[in-house]
């Protein structure tokens, strides 16, 4: 299970890292915007994706959409951990397409509880 | 000029200024209107030139932050709100480090067999590590105090134009006209009324099917 953190803060990839890590999920890569992520999305092989919502260059919600657009990775799970928190905007998440929604500041064990729900249902749909 | 002096001008420029339309004297119709307009505008511009005194003042009293040398550079609220992210970040990171080795340390603590000696050490280390932790936490006291003078400053600024006559909502909405509205961020309790818990994320999701 490979898993691209994406966010622009140093600091909440790293804890974002330490967190997945806790968690067994050892093997990551980060990117700092939409736009790198893509690119390393599109050279390289993931599992999954982490991204934070509101970023210089390219924003997470324009990622995850570039991401349902493109043929070989619209089935790429993606979690999306943001301060964002109005209703429209998690409805407009949901509507892109995105597996999970967490609210910053969050906690391991919310990390934990939408990740397991996530692979519990693609699981299920598989 | 007092509010009796100022009708007096005022009725004075308007009715030269009727005259010289009726007779036909373009130039000394515009004389009067131009010197309406430089009535008007002039108290808005005395007013601006306070509040740019104001901010300059203001900027002039800020907390000089960091060491003698970046101080001299820190010469506006921007640089300084750029030193608090600054600030955060490598507080942040210091704090990751540290929390790093101590994981390292209790995992060697866990090993059987740890000599009696090297298990001190550990404990040591560890204990030293939650001391610097708690110890980096100061860097709240400094931003705190850098955003609580930028946040005068932006009041100020703000209850300025208001004292010109010029609405912020007016601002505002005339800014969001141009540019997409920008992003929320993170909600302040109590301030952001529109923002929703975690738990009301997830309900809402799974209305959404997720």
């Amino acid at each position: 299970m490979r898993i691209l953190i994406v966010d622009d803060f140093s600091t909440m990839r790293r804890i974002v890292k330490n967190l997945l890590g806790d968690l067994g999920f050892s093997n990551t890569a980060e990117a700092e915007d939409g736009h790198a992520a893509l690119a390393l999305l599109q050279s390289q092989s993931f599992d999954f994706v982490v991204t934070d919502w509101n970023m210089p260059v390219m924003t997470g919600i324009e990622l995850l959409k570039a991401i349902r657009a493109d043929a070989k990775l619209k089935t790429l799970p993606v979690l999306m951990v943001t301060a964002e928190a109005k209703r429209e905007q998690i409805i407009e998440a949901a509507q892109a397409g995105v597996n999970g929604y967490i609210i910053k500041p969050f906690t391991a064990q919310t990390l934990q509880e939408k990740l397991g729900k996530i692979f519990e249902r693609l699981a299920a749909s598989a | 000029m007092d509010v009796a002096m100022d009708k007096a001008w005022l009725v004075q420029r308007l009715q030269e200024a009727l005259a010289a339309l009726e007779t036909g004297d373009e130039a000394g119709w515009r004389v009067q209107i131009d010197a309406l307009a430089a009535a008007r505008t002039q108290p808005m511009m005395a007013g601006l030139s306070r509040l740019a005194r104001e901010l300059g003042q203001a900027l002039g009293e800020l907390p000089t932050v960091g060491h003698d040398a970046d101080a001299e550079e820190l010469d506006d609220a921007c640089a300084r709100l750029d030193h608090v992210v600054t600030m955060t970040e490598q507080a942040t990171h210091r704090t990751l480090d540290l929390t790093e080795e101590c994981r390292a340390l209790t995992a060697r603590l866990g090993e059987e067999a740890l000599p009696a000696l090297e298990q001190q050490q550990a404990l040591e280390r560890i204990r030293h590590n939650l001391t610097e932790i708690a110890l980096t936490q100061s860097y709240q006291d400094l931003t705190g105090q850098i955003i609580r003078r930028v946040v005068g400053i932006v009041r100020r600024v703000h209850e300025g134009f208001g004292a010109l006559g010029l609405p912020p909502e007016l601002q505002a909405s005339r800014q969001q006209g141009r540019t997409e509205p920008a992003l929320a961020g993170p909600a302040v309790a109590g301030v952001d009324r529109h923002a929703v818990s975690q738990l009301d994320a997830d309900d809402l999701l799974s209305d959404l099917g997720l």
